[in-house]
């Protein structure tokens, strides 16, 4: 490292630092100050202190919101944490298999307006292949309008993030059951243990920092979740699936609302790096180390072993 | 031998179907594009008479999928760009360099890494619509760019950092500049780790909606997301239109993804750690 002249380091961050300050940094700042404000973005702005919050605190649409993406939430853990970790077992315990782990990874390249227009499909009551199958198996007595009944349609919007996402947690947990060393594998066998008993005694429990990055990836991303809610419901049918994001949008851009949107804005941003804050704690307090936005930063990036070790030592260094 | 085989032969199909169940809303999206909007609603299941290409040739012209898919690969070659460039020279800058602020910004740049989407997009749109960039390209490169950087600092220093501080002594030693050392000893060592950022950057831009659909209105700007969306608005119940767009829009990246599979899956799992 060298302490060069004091100029040329800031030379060399002045471009990413300006737009990263224009672009990320100073809105937020200003989402901030909106947020105790009275403003519907055009007009005069009145200075309210609290009141936003005051409302977001009373506010049932907004409560229920959080409800909503909470059992959103809670769904996506199972569909894709939890599925993922049972494909990726599957996938580890019989070696090869490269096209299914490419076919089942798939979705997770297109544009979420793509595969939501595709869903809306699928889910379609006259042609879609949901009730297609329930009529070919001889289930009609099952069929639903899937997105258009509240009784159905969170459900339905959290199957599809399943659909995306299931792949992508099976990459991560298949990374980083490369990394657990073969001996270990070998003596549970030689000691006569199944398949299933090696995978939730010996591999499940020795990538558990994987895990809960999974876990914090699932939640953080949960909470900011909004292009399938727009495009398959946009909230509806009569607010069932109206989360925070997609209501806040609602709540700045038709009813020109800046100052109380920002507030919920400002809610859901505290929520997200409240849990990020609370994983850094637990995992830092797991190694002895401090809390702090990098060391959450790098647990993260640490998360799936095989493909770290292959970032973080560049090809031609070693 | 037969007896040891038959249980991996069983695993094999069983994952064969599963692959298939999974994949099949994909197979259907293709088949109901060759099919009749009635021949749709009929049989949904039913193979598809002929392969007939018209929609698809229907949907890339009436639909102005050509226009939006310029729209998108300008918008993401751009900030890709931007992001590499601008992301390299932090990173350098932040690992090859002691100097006073330089936690302050590594934990900016960190903060970014968690910090969502919502808490800036709306003070951001007030500030675009004010300096008047709406409906430019502009105002989707910029925020794209910024957002990617984060990543593309906090990845690129760790790459930097990891490599030995005796070459980068040694070119100083030759009487290498500053510049010279950033241009042709960090950028060409940084190779694996600008791929990985600009794979995942590249796919975050070309699939991002919420910006997108908030700073452009106009048609002829739309990026790939909004362009679907407004054309499925458009011909809500031309289905078989539908579904030649969304075939046309998908295949070519399930290829691009079946071709550079290892590359991408890296690119994602390592970057949307964010």
């Amino acid at each position: 490292m060298k302490p060069a002249r004091a100029v040329t380091p800031w030379l060399y961050l002045a471009p990413a630092l300006l737009v990263f300050g224009v672009a990320v940094l100073l809105p937020m700042v200003f989402t901030v100050g909106y947020s105790f404000a009275e403003w519907d973005g055009f007009g005069p702005m009145t200075f309210i202190g609290l009141d936003n919050y005051l409302e977001a605190a009373t506010d049932p649409i907004f409560r229920d919101s959080f409800v909503h993406v909470c059992v959103y939430i809670m769904a996506t853990l199972l569909l894709e944490v939890i599925v993922g970790l049972l494909l990726a077992g599957i996938v580890s315990a019989v070696a090869g298999r490269l096209w299914f782990r490419v076919a089942i990874f798939t979705p997770v390249m297109l544009p979420m307006v793509v595969v939501a227009v595709l869903w809306s499909f699928v889910y379609n009551p006259d042609f879609g292949l949901v009730n297609a199958t329930l009529d070919a198996i001889g289930l009609e007595g099952l069929q639903r309008v899937w997105l258009g009944d509240p009784a159905t349609a969170l459900a339905a919007v959290s199957v599809v993030s399943g659909w995306v996402y299931a792949g992508f947690y099976m990459m991560i947990f298949y990374a980083a059951f490369l990394q657990i060393p073969h001996e270990v594998l070998e003596a549970a066998r030689l000691d006569g243990a199944g398949e299933w008993a090696i995978f939730r005694l010996i591999k499940v429990p020795m990538i558990r920092s994987a895990v809960w990055v999974a876990i914090l990836l699932c939640v953080t991303g949960g909470f900011q979740g909004f292009d399938l809610f727009f495009v398959l419901t946009n909230g509806g049918p009569y607010g069932a699936t109206e989360i925070p994001t997609t209501y806040l949008v609602k709540t700045v851009f038709r009813n020109g609302d800046v100052g109380y949107g920002s507030a919920m804005a400002v809610i859901l941003t505290a929520i997200v790096l409240a849990v990020g804050l609370a994983y850094s704690r637990l995992s830092s307090r797991q190694r002895g180390g401090t809390a702090s936005p990098e060391v959450a930063a790098r647990d993260v990036m640490d998360a799936g072993p095989p493909l770290v070790d292959r970032l973080v030592v560049p090809e031609e260094a070693t | 031998m037969i007896a040891r085989r038959l249980p991996m032969l069983l695993m094999s199909a069983a994952l064969l179907g599963l692959a298939f169940v999974f994949f099949f809303p994909m197979v259907w999206m293709v088949m109901s594009s060759f099919k009749t909007n009635s021949a749709i609603f009929s049989a949904p299941f039913a193979l598809p008479e002929s392969i007939d290409l018209s929609r698809w040739t229907e949907a890339w012209t009436v639909g102005n999928l050509g226009q939006y898919a310029l729209n998108s690969a300008i918008v993401t070659i751009a900030s890709v760009a931007l992001i590499l460039l601008l992301g390299a020279a932090a990173a350098f800058a932040l690992s090859r360099y002691r100097f006073t602020g330089r936690t302050l910004v590594l934990s900016l740049f960190a903060l970014g890494l968690i910090l969502p989407l919502q808490s800036y997009f709306i003070a951001q749109s007030t500030m675009f619509v004010r300096l008047g960039i709406t409906d430019t390209r502009v105002a989707l490169i910029l925020p794209y760019t910024a957002m990617g950087l984060s990543l593309a600092v906090y990845l690129l220093k760790v790459y930097l950092d990891a490599l030995p501080e005796e070459l980068f002594d040694a070119a100083r030693i030759d009487g290498a500049s500053d510049r010279q050392v950033f241009m042709s000893l960090a950028l060409p060592l940084l190779r694996p780790g600008l791929a990985t950022v600009g794979i995942f950057s590249a796919l975050a831009a070309w699939n991002e909606f919420l910006l997108a659909l908030l700073y452009i209105q106009d048609d002829s700007l739309k990026t790939i997301p909004t362009g679907l969306l407004a054309f499925s608005t458009r011909y809500v119940t031309d289905y078989s239109l539908l579904f030649s767009a969304l075939s046309i829009v998908t295949i070519p990246m399930i290829l691009i993804y079946v071709v550079f599979n290892r590359h991408i899956v890296e690119g994602i799992t390592a970057g949307s750690v964010k």
